[in-house]
């Protein structure tokens, strides 16, 4: 049966950017309704777990110098276990760019959750109302309507990566304030992301570094993976392919996606290391916004009859990636909480 | 806590200008602000400029790689009441002459005036556009030519004071030694700002442009409802500097 609920707000996405900005909301006491099309939580900061290990195929690690998402990283491991937050990567090797070299300037810390990234969004996301499996495809003021619901609130967050919410708001009646958002938006680049998951049997040699930046060629990054977990039952490495590579090969077969990846990969790895006990791949079609088109808020719109329509995630806000999706969505829960608020019973 | 103490080094009082240098050598306070930003005295050098004698001062800071600089004219250390403008870079204004906003004008209006006093400073902020960036100030600009100028595809763009350029100005205030200072500006509210990361502020001086020909539909028409006011080629005018502007002779409106 199809459900139909009413809310304050409805946010859609349960990545770090809606989770975010839900949990500020329902703080400030507002019913809030999350809208997730997937099973799980987080986003891109994804995590799998392979034989029970997990392991982050989307965001290989948090960088951020933001004391209120630092406190909710120490919140969220001191709940999940001892030694749970950790400093990582410590040892990066490779000539290339890290993807925001800022990640690596100034204060900036850069960090890991031994039970993966998802402890964050699951610690986020706690005692929020969440609907899960709920695919938006239509967008009106105050409703969104999705596969398996429909769902009524005066204020809309979306936190959709932005081709995707881009999708959903070209329903929307016409509007000045919105017109010139959508043609913002549309002016923003969102990269791809090839990513290879290669594990390893434990008793060979893996490489000594966390994070190896490769320069030029198909990938961006690897991650050793498995130097994250407490006790890996084997090594674990996630290959990133660079923004250029992922678009050109997107459409391609999964399993060339692999050899071509390891190949790349090999001048970085020791020989001993031999061939993976198991790959998988994962295509991030939306994997990360260009450095170029970031904004610094995120938007508000009044689309009249006391409706309003927000929009946060990663392009909202200067610092870019995880740290931007969060902050994204706290500068967007402060700012519905600071206006006219109706409620709809 | 938003404001913090900082301590400069014990150490003999410095004199001059380039003394600073040496005092801040290793300079590493505890920052001002929540971001808790430090800047040290870098480099000092003459700049005798068509606006008078100064002394350019160079900045590091410990947050990003935008040098900022002071411009000083006359004694500054230990002085009280000291004329202080601040100024945030501005590539299209200051440099190219750009009419889309007021950049230029106002620059050379605290540099004349301050050459022209005992003693001031003008503090040139490298946060192009209040830290927009060059890049999406000029989609601010692409946006206003297709006439799409609205208050939250600006403020997405990043039109609003940031904390941050407070913080690094009340540490280079300090730096410089003044004891008290007198803003130049026609927004109370940077005053409120300074004031909130312990700048002794003594006065606030207005900032009036003299009537020339590029400004005078300030003196003829009102600003349009995104606030910015249009100019004879048609163009709205940014709020570049979060300073409005005020040209003499003009009647000034409610807010
Ligand atoms: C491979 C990879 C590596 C990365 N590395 C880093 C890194 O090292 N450091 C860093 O800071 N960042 C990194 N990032 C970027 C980072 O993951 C993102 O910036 C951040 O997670 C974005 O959060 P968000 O909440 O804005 O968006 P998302 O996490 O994408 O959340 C949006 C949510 O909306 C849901 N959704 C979308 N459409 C609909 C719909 N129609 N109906 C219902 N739900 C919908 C999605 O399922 C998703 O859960 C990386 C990303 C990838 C993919
Ligand atoms: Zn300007």
């Amino acid at each position: 049966m199809r459900a139909e609920e009413h809310a304050d707000v409805l946010v859609l996405g349960a990545g770090i950017a809606g989770l975010s900005c839900a949990s500020a909301l329902t703080r400030a006491g507002r019913r809030v309704l999350v809208l997730e099309k997937a099973r799980g939580v987080g986003g891109r900061a994804a995590t799998r777990r392979l034989d029970g290990q997990p392991v982050d195929h989307g965001v290989a690690f948090i960088h951020t110098e933001d004391p209120e998402l630092l406190a909710h990283l120490e919140a969220a491991a001191a709940a999940h276990g001892p030694d749970e937050l950790i400093d990582w990567p410590l040892r990066v090797e490779g000539a290339g760019q890290p993807c925001l070299p800022r990640a690596f300037a100034g204060r900036e810390r850069r960090l890991a959750l031994r039970g993966g990234l998802t402890v964050l969004a699951k610690h986020l996301s706690a005692g929020l109302p969440l609907r899960l499996g709920q695919r938006a495809e239509g967008l009106r003021p105050g409703q969104i309507d999705c596969d398996n619901g429909l769902f009524h609130a005066p204020d809309l967050v979306i936190t959709a990566p932005l081709p995707q919410a881009l999708e959903l708001l070209r329903g929307l009646p016409a509007q000045p304030e919105l017109h010139s958002a959508l043609e913002l938006l549309r002016a923003a680049t969102v990269h791809p992301c090839i990513t290879v998951i290669a594990t390893y049997p434990a008793d060979r040699p893996a490489p000594a570094w966390d994070v190896c930046y490769p320069e030029g060629g198909p990938l961006a990054l690897i991650a050793h993976d498995s130097r994250k977990r407490a006790a890996p039952r084997c090594h674990a490495l996630v290959l990133q392919a660079s923004p250029r590579w992922s678009r050109e090969h997107l459409e391609g077969d999964p399993a060339r996606w692999s050899a071509d990846l390891l190949a790349a990969a090999a001048p970085y790895l020791p020989h001993e290391l031999g061939a993976p006990q198991g790959l998988q791949a994962h295509r991030w079609r939306y994997a990360r916004l260009d450095g170029a088109s970031q904004l610094a808020e995120p938007l508000l719109i009044d689309l009249g009859g006391g409706q309003r329509l927000g929009l946060a995630g990663e392009a909202f806000a200067w610092s870019g990636g995880v740290e931007a999706a969060f902050h994204s969505g706290r500068r967007l829960a402060q700012r519905l909480l600071v206006g006219p608020h109706k409620r709809d019973l | 806590m938003m404001t913090a103490s900082i301590k400069p080094k014990p150490m003999t009082a410095p004199k001059t200008l380039d003394d600073l240098v040496e005092r801040d050598r290793e300079h590493d306070c505890e920052g001002v602000g929540s971001q808790r930003i430090c800047v040290r005295v870098a480099a000092v050098a003459d700049l005798p400029s068509r606006f008078g004698d100064f002394k350019i001062v160079a900045f590091w800071n410990n947050r990003d790689g935008k040098e900022h600089t002071a411009i000083v004219h006359g004694d500054v250390i230990g002085a009280e009441d000291v004329p202080v403008r601040m100024h945030s870079e501005c590539l299209t204004g200051d440099v190219m002459g750009s009419l889309r906003c007021d950049c230029r004008d106002q620059l050379e209006l605290a540099l004349r005036r301050i050459g022209e006093l005992e003693r001031g400073v003008v503090f040139y902020l490298r946060q192009e556009g209040r830290g927009i960036g060059l890049v999406n100030k000029i989609r601010a600009y692409a946006l206003q030519d297709r006439g799409l100028d609205t208050v939250e595809a600006n403020h997405a763009l990043g039109f609003r004071d940031d904390e941050r350029d407070y913080a690094i100005a009340a540490h280079m205030i300090r730096s410089l030694g003044l004891r008290s200072v007198r803003l130049m500006t026609n927004n109370p509210d940077k005053v409120a700002q300074l004031e909130r990361y312990g700048v002794p502020i003594t006065g606030r001086i207005p900032h009036l442009l003299p009537p020339n020909q590029h400004n005078r539909f300030y003196l003829e028409t009102k600003a349009n409802r995104s606030g910015h006011y249009i100019d004879f080629s048609g163009k709205p005018h940014l709020d570049e500097q979060s300073d409005r502007v005020l040209v003499e002779g003009m009647t000034v409106g409610e807010d």
